[in-house]
């Protein structure tokens, strides 16, 4: 019940869910696609990287890496099922969430019936060691995971500012139509992004299975979570979804320890309603500059 | 030229003795102008059955019960969209059924009513309790309609506000072992004041943003029932309320009893449904689609609060069946505050076509009999329905009942397109600028000009160069006469003229510019040195225009 129990599980939490969030933020501004199938990805990234610690190797790096690169394949199996076929269809908005939902039906069940019921769990990526300070306690996992993830999104961030195919997805950000206009290819930077995003939920899934169990419908509350996160801080503002994990990991924290893990969802849903209701396109979005659809 | 074809023409101006007559001269077969007439008026187009008009069947009238429509008393409203009119060839009085949609309802409820006398026999068991949840899905689908459709607001917490009801109904049950008939009201209190909680930022926020916000709240209803103590987290769900159903009756009797009573909720549901959608609100709400919400406000439509109030009708009414299925089940399980129950239910909707009463009853007819009569198969069947809704959101802009729409517009673009393919130019009018022209008779002149010309084309040969440069003048060969007659009626801008350079020494071929005042300009260098040289290289001219027009 002390403070640094409190700072240490806000940090993880925000740390996680910010990761998904920003993915949805950024396919949701650049393509214009609300991809609701990041449950599905999520799991599929995590039993890839299952399979891989199976059959290859339990080395910790090599089996986040083979997460990583499987949610990224998820992105992109996405991207290629439901996003190129409609994407310039009437009504694309509404149709490309059905579609990534359809996909998410049929992905979860689809690893349902391929992998059983049962969950399955990685092994420690982090190694199993703690480091002791006057008042807090730092343990493997929690430090690997806050700097692991902090570290990737750094990373990605970083490539998005400095790269040729950074500046292209920056471009359909501000504005796909002129974008299109001057040479940016839809369907070949949708693949980056979806790419990029499913990697980014991949490592997600690798980092929160140090504390939860992989199954197949074990991806539903963190894309919960991260949908949340990149409504409440404005889809579209990679800082605003920064500022609202960190808000949001705030409060499942506090009421983790003041009135119970049972009301997380609901005190969450409260927050996030006042602040749609002060501001309707969250917190770091300005009210009608957001993407048209 | 060397010219043989065999084929004379003999002038029959040689006896009198002309100074260049000859008795014969090679000539042409006779080619009638016919055959481009022909060859014009063919269509080559190939016309599949399917690019018809709309074809009514024209039932028989009588012309003093032109005007008998069948209403709803006491309203002027009627049973069926008929249009009365006399046959213009015929003059015999018709009636046209032009909205066949009642009809097709009635017939699928008959069907559905008397489903139950037609199932087989080791399947009865099955088939009456999918049909049951069938009814019970249709309804909540209706409502949901209602609320994406009608509304414009996306939803997903549908199944949260029929769940709660329900949990919070069986408890009430449970507790103070309240009467089966009482459940439904108390569960549409329930429900308005769920809705009512949830209708907040609906008034805020637009079309997909609430899905995102809706998304997490059926994840907070189970967690929530599922850790509380009261409703029962160790069996799974919530039983023992009074139901409607008598314990003393056979199995097959309460099975139709539960059938028929599901049935009617559906009957109830879709009442609702057209009385929301059909009237006031959903005229307000029809006149703010969309992107045009900014137009419907500026001209006085208050369609946010037509918005809440759909919203909250449709919150009661789900948890009115919430209600309903407590006392139907005796019960309700936490799987159906499962994410995959909103997903089959959004199947529902989107399989057949969102913002139509029979978009929802058969997208749910198909989706419980995936999920309900081939229950044996597993997670296949979620697959399967999955896979249907994927390839109708990908291919059908607007579920099954939009495919009629879809197609006809499809259609219709693909008409457009071989229209324009189709009209060749030759000096012919395409259709774009034939609907422009004031005088539509210049459009069968130059039709008309066009098919002489093509005739006419076929008629230019060596042998008739060959005759011309030979007898300018006196009497020709049909196909040459034909020729020249059609080169004498053209406007003067097409025309040429003989320049004398130097008499009896030099002439030069001259166009004339066909305007007073400006003078004739010079089409080439050669000299010809008579005049009937250079009168035959003037009908060369003529004949080279005219082979390329």
């Amino acid at each position: 019940m002390d403070i640094w129990f409190i700072v240490s599980n806000t940090i993880l939490l925000a740390c996680i869910y910010g990761t998904l969030a920003i993915g949805i933020s950024i396919t949701w501004s650049s393509l214009g696609l609300l991809n609701l199938a990041y449950g599905f990805i999520f799991a599929f990234a995590g039993y890839g990287a299952w399979l891989f610690a199976q059959h290859v190797s339990t080395s910790g790096p090599a089996v986040l890496a083979a997460g990583i690169l499987a949610g990224a394949l998820g992105g992109v199996i996405i991207c290629a099922v439901g996003f190129i076929p409609i994407h310039d269809k009437p009504n694309f908005t509404i149709r490309g969430l059905i579609a990534t939902l359809a996909i998410n039906l049929i992905g979860t069940q689809f690893l349902l019936w391929w992998f059983g019921p049962r969950s399955k769990s990685l092994p420690e990526i982090f190694g199993n060691w703690s480091l002791s300070l006057p008042g807090m306690v730092f343990t493997a996992d929690k430090v690997g995971n806050v700097v692991t993830s902090v570290l990737i999104l750094a990373i990605v961030l970083r490539w998005m500012q400095s790269s040729r195919r950074g500046l292209e997805i920056r471009a359909m950000m501000m504005n796909p139509h002129a974008a299109s206009i001057v040479g940016i290819g839809v369907r070949r930077t949708s693949f980056y992004v979806m790419g990029i995003t499913g990697g980014l939920a991949g490592l997600a899934a690798v980092l929160l299975s140090q504390t939860y169990y992989i199954s197949p419908f074990g991806g539903l509350m963190p894309m919960i979570k991260g949908v949340s996160i990149a409504l409440c801080g404005g889809l579209g503002s990679v800082r605003g979804a920064v500022i609202a994990a960190i808000v949001l990991g705030l409060n499942e924290a506090l009421t983790g320890i003041s009135i119970g893990g049972r009301y997380v969802l609901i005190t969450q849903f409260v927050v996030i309603i006042v602040i749609l209701l002060v501001r309707p396109r969250g917190i770091a979005g300005l009210l009608d500059k957001a993407r048209e659809a | 030229m060397s010219v043989d074809s065999g084929i004379k023409w003999r002038n029959p101006l040689f006896v009198w003795g002309g100074k260049r007559d000859v008795e014969e001269l090679a000539t042409i077969p006779f080619r009638s102008h016919q055959e481009v007439w022909e060859r014009t008026r063919r269509s080559t187009t190939k016309l599949n059955p399917v690019g018809r008009l709309r074809y009514y069947y024209k039932w028989p009238s009588h012309g003093g019960a032109m005007w008998n429509r069948l209403r709803y008393w006491p309203t002027r409203r009627r049973v069926l969209r008929l249009r009365g009119e006399y046959n213009p060839k015929t003059l015999r009085a018709e009636k046209t059924i032009v909205d066949k949609r009642p009809i097709w309802w009635m017939l699928g409820l008959l069907a559905l009513a008397i489903a139950p006398l037609y199932t087989p026999g080791d399947l009865q068991n099955t088939l009456l309790t999918a049909g049951a949840t069938f009814g019970i899905y249709a309804a909540i689908s209706l409502c949901w309609m209602l609320i994406m459709g009608t509304a414009g607001v996306f939803s997903l917490a549908t199944y949260a506000v029929v769940g709660t009801a329900a949990f919070v109904t069986a408890l009430l049950a449970v507790k103070f072992a309240l009467p089966w008939w009482l459940l439904p009201p108390i569960g549409a209190v329930v429900g308005l004041v769920f809705g009512g909680i949830i209708a907040l930022p609906a008034t805020r926020l637009d079309g997909f943003y609430y899905a995102l916000l809706t998304l997490g709240l059926n994840e907070l209803c189970r967690v929530y029932f599922v850790t509380s103590k009261e409703f029962g987290s160790a069996n799974g769900g919530l039983y023992g309320a009074t139901t409607y159903i008598p314990e003393d009756w056979s199995q097959l009797g309460q099975l139709l009893l539960a059938y028929y009573a599901c049935f009617g909720l559906m009957l109830l549901a879709l009442v609702l449904y057209r009385f929301v959608n059909g009237r006031r609100l959903g005229r307000i709400l029809r006149m703010a689609p969309e992107k045009r919400e900014a137009f419907a406000e500026a001209t006085g439509v208050n369609f946010r609060q037509a918005r809440v109030w759909v919203f909250l009708i449709s919150s009661a009414a789900l948890g009115f069946i919430g209600g309903f299925y407590t006392s139907n089940f005796g019960g309700v399980a936490f799987s159906i505050f499962n994410f995959d129950t909103v997903l089959l239910g959004l199947a529902m909707l989107v399989i057949g076509g969102v913002g139509r009463a029979e978009g929802a009853v058969v997208g749910t007819l198909i989706v419980v009999f995936f999920d309900q009569v081939l229950n044996t198969w597993g997670p296949a069947r979620f697959m399967i329905i999955g896979l249907i809704m994927l390839l109708v959101v990908l291919y059908l802009r607007n579920g099954l009942f939009g495919i009629k729409a879809q197609f006809r517009a499809w259609r219709d673009k693909k008409k457009s397109e071989r229209r324009s393919t189709r009209a060749e130019k030759g000096g012919e009018m395409l259709p774009e600028e034939a609907t422009e022209t004031e005088d539509k008779s210049v459009i069968y002149q130059r039709r008309h000009d066009k098919m002489t010309r093509d005739h006419l084309k076929t008629l230019v040969s060596p042998e008739i160069i060959e005759e011309h440069r030979h007898s300018l003048n006196g009497q020709h060969s049909e196909a040459l006469e034909r020729l020249l007659i059609y080169f004498r009626t053209r406007p003067q801008v097409e025309k040429y003229a003989i320049m004398a350079v130097e008499r009896f020494e030099g002439y030069r071929i001259v166009a004339l510019s066909g305007h007073r005042g400006v003078a004739p300009r010079v089409v080439e260098d050669r000299i010809y040195s008579t005049p009937d040289e250079a009168c035959h290289g003037v009908f060369m001219r003529r004949v080279q225009d005219l082979l390329e027009s």
